[in-house]
């Protein structure tokens, strides 16, 4: 199983890179970590005349703390958020999802920004970009914009970023107060793509009254969803019992669409989604009330 | 700006320069068993799944079937054929993969050796759960991981003691 | 944890786990498997395959390919299908004795009938170049109906798989009518019938089929190199099919990485490239990627079985049918694939079944053809163990008491099982015992209530099991050529194909213990037919009965004759020698020694001063017949904790105690024992070889073929229990086995932990989703 031929380029800044992007335009595909794109390309089922390999563009890497705000390069590994302790404190949802993106070895070359613009649907970080509202900073020879998490994922393998643009960086808002995380999944094997999966972060006032939740979905359809009303109907609540989680985790799911497989059926998914929904929000919700991250 | 349709790459392999002039969509793990004639590593998949191929680029252990020779210009690998040392003494990891069974049909042996090495420099004192976690991107058809597992375990016993014994004085 | 009765006290290497002679090459990197070979002048091949299941191929367009640079030949059926000199079969099927077989010819001409069906072979300089020219062959097909479903392909007159077989049953037997049994199940105070599926699955060696071959047309000579369980077959086959004499034909099996079945006759397409390679004069490589391993190499275990079984008030079986249908696919590796009929004939197993009656079929469908994985009739002990526990959930009973109730004592040995088949020498209801002792059944049963108070779903499984090893024909004599060299090492020659058995060193230990050297001063040699006798290659659990008894027969006349000659050079009677670690000494005066080197010089150099009438030379070969069956027997306990909001099943607990007679070497037979449980554990939860209604196949890479990690599997534990062989060694086979026991036994615990909702399952996989499906169809 041998790509395709093509034309190797590594450019070493950003500069570089955009302009490749502007001069082939779909002709031309950027190659992060590779542990997407690769057995692609090996299995000919993408074809790229131009790859442009980001990872001797040194500025494309590093996470920084400014403000309420933690920047993480799109060519950072997975690997360095793994084991950064500025991710695990300032942002818990992503040092939990991570390792549960394949193994290790996925992990020492995948990157965050790559697994961001290949947009699986069945993908952890999307979700999490998603729930905490995340903002991408993308930039192409025209200069740079931003755009929220929210208008980034348009569904299966799709994203915002046209053929000429490039994912720089992400940045994910610090959460900070009595706050909670987590992130689950179900999984046919360990490291394997989710069933389905949830993310779930809440903030608890005095009185351990939900004063804000991000809960979002993946695998339950082509791109991750951001469970509006069950936020809505979550916040200013405390929700203590298994009926209030489940009606929570059912609203979650409510206007979902997933897809049959050989590996599970849309009604599978569904009802792990739904169960899976609730028991997140629970995790969260007990961690913020233990003071754990 | 580096590019081309076919490339010179150099890298360091087992310690040993290496020099080619490669076409960019040459993978690593070709590279390394036609250019190298290091055939150790082995093609399970050539997508990513089943670890076969791994080598150690800069140290870090990654599926050498997803990335191109050209990436690895200037680069430092170690493939199996590095792992012994040079008079042909076994590594603890590969001593304990021969003590512990840990192999039948071998053709998966070499991502594993590499992995576990990786795995074991920086988690020396594994539980049980973190080493199945830890074996879990490489796949196996002839052992059922249980002589892998033990594997692990007796080479972490013995790197510990072979430390504490050092730690006592007593040279490594 | 390891329990052992042993019958007998180990020896000085055969009954030991010495370590393998084969790792110092295999954990360095140092292994010789196909793809590391490379021969001057090598060509790299492709085959371009057909994506359509059914369907008449109306355009072949192979132009840009031929023209594209690099590309030395593009080959369809026009120029090779012509070429075979001789059937494109197994040799035992090569005189048609096996009934109408699929026609296989090297390349698919008029139509394809499966999706993978090669079309076109590609030969370039590089494997990248090659399939880049594949990307340039265009094919139109006029697409037909293609037969998916096997359980409707006999009733398919319409779509045919071969029309030049006229029918989609590729073999059907039954026997006749049986009024006793009729009588017995009418009288029985309760009669069970259940359907079972057993799913697609496909060997997956984690090394692909390969090989390169090179034909000399000066020399007139084709060497071949491939990654094969038997290298003799190979050879014979490609004699057959180039018209040539064997001994024009070297074949060499070096390392192997995995077979189970799959490289055990020589499959099609690597008869293709061998074809090509005696087309061009050129030496052709080969490797198949694993795209093409999932898709079109063999498959194995769709079965059906509908299987009755009638108990009396106690519970003691009355009567059974067995009724069996096996997907053949469209070519079928080794006749249909089909073992239906031992799928029949071992549907008692280890249980006291006195009228049975049974029919099998097999059948052709649009896909991937059917071959051996590692115990290919297992659909009986998958079948009978499932019923078993159908049946006693059925009555009231616990499956374990039932089975106690119906399996065969040793005290009933030799027993005829009412399909013909004489059981000696087996022990079901010694390892039943040790296996429920090791996992403790009864307390499991105690915290299974308990667990179930707390709402923790709990369940255990039993897979008990007599595995048959055949000897008829070809597969029942192995030879061993046993040399010592005048230095007093050892060279040892077999016709077997390892391919991860520890062969070397098994054969190694059998070798020294018998002819009294160190395990270490010999070295065993296989796969290359040059130099190995003719043997029967690796699998359906030979090796150890039947190369070992010839392997120890060669040893002991070796050591017969070193003994005379030391005893001439000594002036010692025979008798008084012992022979140990290379040294001939007398007993009692051990002082009083010499070496084999000593010997062997003499044998060698100096054959003026041997015994009158002793030969010149210290070399044997011995051949060993085995009986035309032999049996071995084992008992898998699995535990499970299954979550029923996600469907996920986790297995805590699993216990073999298996029967192999006399162990050649413990850490191996412990070591083949698991590979083949998890084997079964993937089959049975994880693995799926998927079609969707056309004909395509949905699992083609290891994303969507699961194969089970280090995180899925439990830690096995093993009890030994040693009933020797009829064969001088004592051996018995055993490397199928672990595949047989493990996939009821793991369907039996999910379906004991699913057995309060109500549920019985009866289809596999067992997968997460298809759990939820099954309780969610309970509460509707």
């Amino acid at each position: 199983m041998k790509p395709a031929p093509f034309e190797y380029h590594a450019p070493t800044t950003i500069a570089e890179a955009v302009d490749l992007l502007a001069r082939h335009g779909d002709e031309a595909k950027p190659l992060a970590g590779g542990q997407s794109l690769v057995p692609m390309l090996a299995l000919r089922l993408a074809r790229f005349e131009h790859l442009v390999d980001l990872n001797r563009v040194d500025e494309l890497r590093g996470v920084a703390r400014t403000n309420g705000t933690l920047r993480v390069g799109a060519m950072t590994t997975q690997a360095t958020v793994e084991h950064d302790g500025d991710v695990a404190r300032d942002v818990p949802l992503l040092a939990m999802a991570t390792p549960l993106i394949g193994h290790f070895q996925i992990r020492n070359r995948g990157t965050v920004g790559g697994s961001l613009a290949h947009a699986d649907p069945a993908s952890e970080y999307p979700a999490v970009a998603l729930a905490l509202d995340a903002r991408f900073d993308v930039a192409s020879s025209s200069g740079t914009r931003e755009v929220p998490a929210q208008e980034f994922f348009e569904g299966t393998w799709q994203t915002a970023l046209g053929a000429d643009e490039l994912l720089v960086a992400v940045r994910f808002p610090v959460w900070e107060g009595r706050c909670g995380f987590a992130c689950d999944e179900v999984a046919r094997r360990h490291g394997d793509f989710a069933l389905a999966g949830a993310i779930a972060a809440v903030e608890l006032d005095g009185s351990s009254n939900v004063t804000r939740a991000g809960i979002a979905l993946f695998g339950m359809g082509p791109a991750p969803v951001r469970a509006t009303d069950a936020e809505q109907a979550l916040v200013g609540t405390h929700p203590a019992s298994d009926d209030d989680l489940r009606e929570l985790g059912a609203l979650a799911v409510r206007d979902t669409a997933p897809v049959d497989d050989v590996h599970a059926s849309a009604s599978y998914r569904r009802r792990v989604g739904e169960y899976l929904a609730g028991k997140t929000l629970r995790d969260a919700i007990r961690r913020a009330e233990e003071d754990i991250p | 700006m580096i590019e081309g349709t076919a490339l010179d790459v150099t890298m360091t392999v087992n310690g040993e320069r290496r020099r080619a002039h490669v076409d960019a969509r040459k993978t690593l793990a070709d590279f390394l068993r036609e250019d190298c004639a290091l055939t150790g590593t082995h093609l399970g998949c050539e997508h990513g799944v089943c670890g076969a191929c791994t080598v150690l680029v800069d140290g870090a252990a990654v599926r050498s079937c997803l990335m191109f020779a050209v990436q690895a210009d200037g680069a430092d690998v170690t493939t199996i054929e590095g792992i012994a040392e040079p008079d042909g003494e076994l590594s603890t990891v590969q001593a304990a993969f021969r003590d512990a069974h840990g192999l039948q049909c071998g053709f998966c042996t070499p991502g594993f050796v590499v992995s576990v090495t990786a795995f074991l420099r920086d988690n020396p004192h594994p539980t049980d759960a973190e080493i199945r976690e830890a074996l879990s991107g490489n796949l196996c058809r002839c052992t059922g991981y249980q002589g892998i597992i033990k594997a692990v375990h007796l080479a972490a016993e013995r790197v510990a003691e072979r430390n504490a014994g050092a730690g006592a004085g007593v040279t490594a | 944890m390891t329990t052992t009765t042993p019958a007998h006290t180990a020896g000085r290497f055969v009954g030991q786990s010495v370590t393998r002679k084969e790792d110092p090459r295999l954990v360095t990197g140092h292994g010789r498997y196909v793809d590391d070979v490379t021969v001057p002048g090598m060509l790299h091949a492709a085959f371009v395959r057909s994506d359509v299941a059914r369907g008449r191929i109306t355009r072949l367009d192979v132009d840009a390919a031929r023209a594209l640079d690099g590309v030395h030949a593009v080959l369809t059926a026009r120029e090779l299908n012509g070429r075979p000199a001789g059937p494109m079969v197994p040799s035992m099927f090569a005189d048609g004795t096996n009934g109408p077989s699929a026609p296989v010819r090297p390349l698919a001409a008029d139509d394809v009938r499966f999706v993978g069906d090669p079309i076109v072979l590609v030969v370039a300089e590089s494997r990248y170049v090659a399939e880049d020219a594949c990307a340039l062959v265009e094919v139109d097909y006029e697409p037909l109906t293609p037969v998916v479903d096997f359980e409707r392909a006999a009733a398919d007159t319409e779509n045919l798989v071969h029309p030049e077989l006229g029918s989609n049953v590729a073999t059907t037997m039954a026997t006749p009518p049986d009024a006793a049994l009729d009588d017995a199940l009418a009288n029985a105070a309760h009669v069970v019938t259940q359907t079972f599926v057993q799913h697609r699955q496909t060997p997956t060696p984690m090394e692909t089929r390969g090989v390169v071959a090179d034909w000399n047309a000066h020399a007139g000579e084709l060497r071949v190199w491939m990654s094969s369980q038997n290298p003799h077959e190979v050879r014979r086959t490609c004699a057959r099919i180039l018209g040539i004499t064997e001994n024009r034909v070297r074949v060499m099996q070096q390392d192997v990485g995995g077979g189970f079945g799959q490289k055990y006759f020589m499959p099609r397409d690597e008869m293709t490239v061998v074809l090509t390679s005696h087309l061009l004069g050129r030496p052709v490589k080969w490797i198949e990627d694993r795209r093409e391993n999932l898709l079109a190499s063999n498959h194995a275990r769709t079965d059906r079985v509908t299987a009755t079984i009638g108990v009396d008030g106690d519970g003691r079986i009355v009567g059974a049918r067995v009724d069996h249908l096996e997907d053949a696919g469209a070519y079928a590796n080794g006749g249909t694939g089909g073992t239906g009929i031992f799928v029949a004939m071992m549907f008692p197993g280890p249980y006291r079944i006195p009228r049975i009656g049974w029919s099998t079929t097999a059948v052709w469908t649009n896909t991937c053809g059917r071959g051996a994985y590692r115990g290919p009739w297992m659909m009986e002990t998958v079948a009978r163990e499932q019923m078993m526990d159908a049946v006693a959930r059925t009555i009231g009973m616990d499956p374990l008491e039932l089975r106690r109730r119906n399996v065969i004592g040793r005290d009933e040995l030799p027993y005829a099982t009412a399909t013909g088949m004489v059981y000696d020498n087996v022990s079901p209801a010694e390892t039943l015992e040790q296996a429920v002792a090791l996992a403790g059944y009864d307390d499991f049963r105690a915290e299974q209530a308990r667990a179930r108070g707390e709402g923790r779903n709990l369940g255990i499984g039993i897979g008990l099991y007599i595995e048959p090893q055949t000897g008829m024909g070809a597969l029942g004599v192995e030879a061993a050529n046993v040399r010592v060299e005048p230095d007093g090492t050892v060279n040892v020659f077999v016709g077997s194909g390892s391919h991860g058995q520890s062969l070397e060193t098994t054969v190694a230990q059998v070798v020294a213990e018998h002819l009294g050297v160190h395990v270490d001063d010999v070295v065993v040699h296989q796969g290359d037919t040059e130099v190995a006798p003719f043997g029967g290659g690796t699998g359906g659990s030979r090796s150890a009965p039947i190369l070992s008894s010839a392997a120890r027969q060669a040893a002991l006349d070796v050591r017969e004759k070193v003994v005379a000659i030391a005893a001439h050079m000594m002036e010692a009677a025979p008798d008084d020698l012992d022979v140990e670690d290379g040294r001939i000494s007398v007993r009692g005066t051990p002082s009083r020694a010499i070496t084999l080197a000593d010997v062997a010089r003499v044998a060698y150099a100096t054959s003026d001063a041997l015994p009158p009438g002793t030969q010149p030379g210290l070399e044997v070969v011995a051949r060993f017949k085995a009986p035309p069956v032999m049996y071995s027997n084992a008992c898998h306990v699995c535990t499970c904790n299954l979550d029923v909001d996600t469907g996920h099943v986790t297995l805590t607990r699993y216990v073999v105690s298996e029967d192999c007679g006399v162990m050649i070497n413990p850490m191996v037979v412990e070591g083949q024992i698991a590979g083949g449980v998890v084997q079964g554990i993937g089959g049975t939860l994880y693995e799926h070889v998927v079609y969707d209604d056309e004909g395509n196949p949905l699992t083609t890479t290891f994303l969507d073929y699961l194969l089970p990690t280090a995180v899925e599997v439990p830690t096995i534990e093993y009890g030994h229990v040693e009933t020797p062989a009829a064969t001088p060694g004592g051996h018995k086979g055993m490397g199928e086995g672990g595949a047989i026991g493990s996939v009821p036994a793991v369907f039996n615990a999910v379906a004991d932990a699913l057995a309060p909702f109500g549920v019985q399952p009866t289809r596999q996989p067992l997968g997460p989703s298809e759990i939820v499906a099954l309780l969610d169809a309970t509460r509707d």
